[in-house]
């Protein structure tokens, strides 16, 4: 439909701008312009009538808030910066450096959820990471244990924005590139939270949970994304309550894909389990994300109708019992539980917990628990005794100007970077702190 | 405070370094004492076409091992730092070396005189750019500043993360815009060459009355910037609130109205229609500025 207004004036279209119409590219033929036009009745026709709005569909919603997106083609490529190597992660020579992370490790973090809603990875071309002072400082020391087939069991604390989870999926990273077995569980709330079904475990006692459809899905994870190390490692145990038939010398891979049914999930996983801690098997790296919510009493009910706490469910627990030592780890293990600060009930017990391990680190004199207060969970205690603490902390300037550099390089952060904008947007940040230097660099408007 | 006589308060603002600052080379020391602060972030609404090899050559910082000691780039170190303030104190003290007061051309001021006054309704430093703060308060509900804000910031990065909008031809936008694939790494440009393209030139006002017999007579009146841009994203929302519930929480509304600017770039929006329909109406009522009875009103 052919306007009888031009679209950017008032003008009209004369007989002189209908015999050179190379000005209004639309117009190629002017005798495409119509005599009439029937516009008018067009957008006369009854707009009152509004049609209903249609509700989205179930799931749809949450698809859509919890979607990952990682990679943005509108962003420009930054070509030159190597690919992460295991080495690079435990070389202090390499703090500053931005490393991009090959393809099939993509797939794995991916795959068993290490990369979070939260994370400014949809802005760049592919995902690249900073390795910092703090990635060195840990991992380094924690891969030198593993190889004597020790067990590192860490809680990673920090600021909010600092980068505690992003501290985690490098230590899945390093995980992969190690070839130890990874398991994550990435938003702790999950189990807590009564968002997902529940079912009694029969003979336990006391009495213990499992969340079948969770740790079905947990499972499927793990083995899809372990599959190279899992497929190599040959069963030595008897798993004859099992369902289907595993032969002799199926592999840790079949195993762990043997039920699709949500209510065999737990024993398979525990099976699978069992067989990790088996001697001469690949060291396992167990994480969890925001592990405050799971020192608590849950939103669950038991059959008789009391709240159920968070360590009597089977998963949970397992965590636990690695964290606070009770599991014996004859390959080497690191267990790391992530706070996170974002979403945090404050609790004393784990507060205390805290401090109480930060003492014992740093060899100074226990703190004692307040006398006044009653309800501290004896459990969380248990669960958090003899743990180190890793306080993440903020980025130095010369972090901040690499990561700044590849923002501009990626097109991204528009202006120029210079000691003075680094050093700018560095205090900005509450000296450093990551996640604001996002927030004031990467985003006009406040977030 | 510094004694006026005392050449020492020249001396002190006198700063010496090693070596040179990089960011200092390019101020000239006749650049004025006093200028408008801009801040980076939020003037940058030109859009420029990313480097032509668009893998683009690494920063020096990330080609090596980013160590903390750089070398130094020149041969041998400098007395003092060549930037404005320090070329004003050593113009000053060749004054007094010269037999004149250090002050004489500034009467009774301690800093001299601005050579360009702030005017009454300038900022040291602005926010956010001016249409984003104007869209941003037209986005506010129930006055509630800080959800329009976090709703912008989840439209400028969607338009950030969309693939490059096609320009319709038979749309076409402001003339002078930049090419569509620049855009997306641009959001704040995007969201002005949206709003600007599609923002009316005239408003219809309706005088009671005038055109006799109890009809009101129709004249058009054009407007300045800001109107225009409020008219747009009035009609803009419009549409919006006509949409398909998307996603969910809080991005859900923000997720409509980024899609919808997208829409107006590409052409396919409904907002265009409105804004044709309000010029038609304006030619026809062209004919109205020599009524009668507005001749008669202007005299």
């Amino acid at each position: 439909m052919a306007a009888a207004n031009c679209w950017r004036c008032l003008g009209r279209p004369s007989t002189q701008r209908l015999l050179a119409p190379s000005s209004i590219p639309s117009f190629k033929n002017p005798t495409s312009v119509a005599a009439f036009t029937t516009s008018a009745t067009f957008l006369a026709k009854d707009d009152n009538q509004e049609r209903p709005i249609e509700a989205p569909g179930p799931g749809e919603r949450k698809a859509f808030r919890k979607r990952i997106q990682l990679s943005n083609d509108n962003a420009l490529k930054v070509s030159g910066l190597s690919e992460l190597e295991a080495q690079q992660l435990v070389d202090p020579t390499a703090v500053g450096q931005m490393a991009s992370l090959p393809t099939g490790l993509v797939d794995q973090l991916r795959t068993i959820e290490a990369f979070k809603p939260t994370q400014n990875w949809g802005l760049f071309r592919s995902p690249h990471m900073l390795v910092r002072k703090d990635t060195v400082d840990f991992l380094g020391d924690m891969t030198k244990r593993i190889a004597n087939k020790e067990t590192v069991r860490t809680v990673i604390e920090g600021e909010r924005g600092v980068g505690k989870s992003m501290l985690g999926l490098q230590t899945m990273a390093a995980g992969f590139m190690n070839k130890m077995v990874v398991i994550n569980i990435p938003e702790a709330q999950d189990l807590v939270e009564a968002r997902t079904d529940y079912s009694y475990i029969p003979r336990t006692t006391p009495e213990q949970f499992s969340h079948p459809s969770y740790i079905l899905k947990l499972l499927q994870a793990l083995r899809s994304a372990n599959e190279e190390v899992l497929s190599k490692e040959i069963i030595k145990l008897e798993h004859i309550h099992l369902p289907g038939n595993l032969s002799r010398n199926a592999s840790l891979a079949t195993l762990a894909n043997v039920t699709k049914e949500p209510e065999f999930a737990w024993p398979v996983f525990n099976a699978l389990w069992q067989e990790l801690l088996q001697p001469g098997r690949p060291p396992i790296m167990f994480t969890l994300d925001g592990l405050s919510h799971i020192m608590r009493i849950s939103d669950y009910r038991s059959p008789s109708f009391n709240l159920i706490h968070a360590h009597d469910f089977a998963l949970t627990r397992l965590f636990v019992e690695a964290l606070g030592g009770k599991t014996h780890f004859p390959n080497g293990a690191a267990i790391v539980g992530v706070m996170t600060k974002g979403n945090w009930l404050k609790d004393k017990s784990v507060e205390k917990a805290l401090e109480q391990a930060r003492a014992a680190q740093a060899e100074l004199p226990i703190p004692e628990r307040d006398a006044y207060y009653s309800k501290y969970d004896e459990r969380v205690f248990e669960a958090l005794k003899g743990v180190e603490v890793f306080d993440v902390k903020s980025i130095s300037k010369l972090e901040a100007r690499s990561l700044m550099e590849y923002w501009a390089a990626s097109g991204v952060l528009r202006m120029r970077v210079d000691e003075k904008t680094v050093s700018e947007r560095w205090t900005l940040a509450g000296n450093g702190v990551l996640g604001e230097l996002e927030r004031v660099s990467l985003y006009v408007s406040r977030l | 405070m510094a004694s006026k006589l005392s050449p020492w308060g020249a001396c002190r603002s006198l700063t010496i370094r090693t070596r040179s600052i990089l960011q200092h080379a390019e101020r000239k020391a006749t650049a004025a004492p006093f200028h408008m602060a801009r801040r980076g972030m939020a003037d940058n609404t030109t859009s420029r076409e990313p480097p032509s090899g668009s893998d683009g050559a690494l920063p020096p910082s990330m080609a090596g091992k980013a160590s903390a000691e750089q070398p130094h780039t020149s041969p041998r170190p400098e007395q003092f730092a060549p930037n404005w303030l320090n070329a004003e104190a050593i113009a000053r003290l060749e004054q007094v070396a010269a037999g004149e007061d250090m002050y004489d051309n500034e009467e009774g001021l301690k800093f001299g005189v601005l050579s360009q006054l702030p005017g009454k309704h300038d900022h040291l430093q602005k926010r956010y750019p001016e249409v984003l703060d104007q869209v941003t308060k037209l986005l506010m509900r129930d006055g509630k500043l800080s959800k329009a804000q976090r709703d912008m910031a989840f439209i400028l990065n969607f338009l950030r993360t969309s693939s490059a909008p096609k320009v319709s031809p038979l749309r076409p936008l402001l003339p002078g815009a930049p090419p569509a694939h620049t855009l997306p790494l641009d959001p704040v440009a995007y969201l002005t060459l949206a709003i600007d393209s599609v923002a009316p030139l005239l408003r219809i006002r309706s005088m009671k009355g005038m055109a006799g017999g109890g009809q009101a007579l129709e004249i058009p009146e054009p407007m300045a910037a800001r109107q225009r841009r409020r008219v747009a994203v009035q009609w803009i929302l419009d549409a919006v609130n006509k949409k398909k519930s998307k996603g969910s929480g809080r991005s859900m509304f923000a997720h409509k109205m980024a899609e919808e600017i997208i829409a107006v770039i590409e052409g396919r929006s409904s907002v265009w229609d409105r804004r044709q329909t309000v010029h038609k109406l304006g030619t026809a009522a062209r004919a109205n500025l020599n009524h009668p009875a507005l001749l008669a009103k202007r005299k």
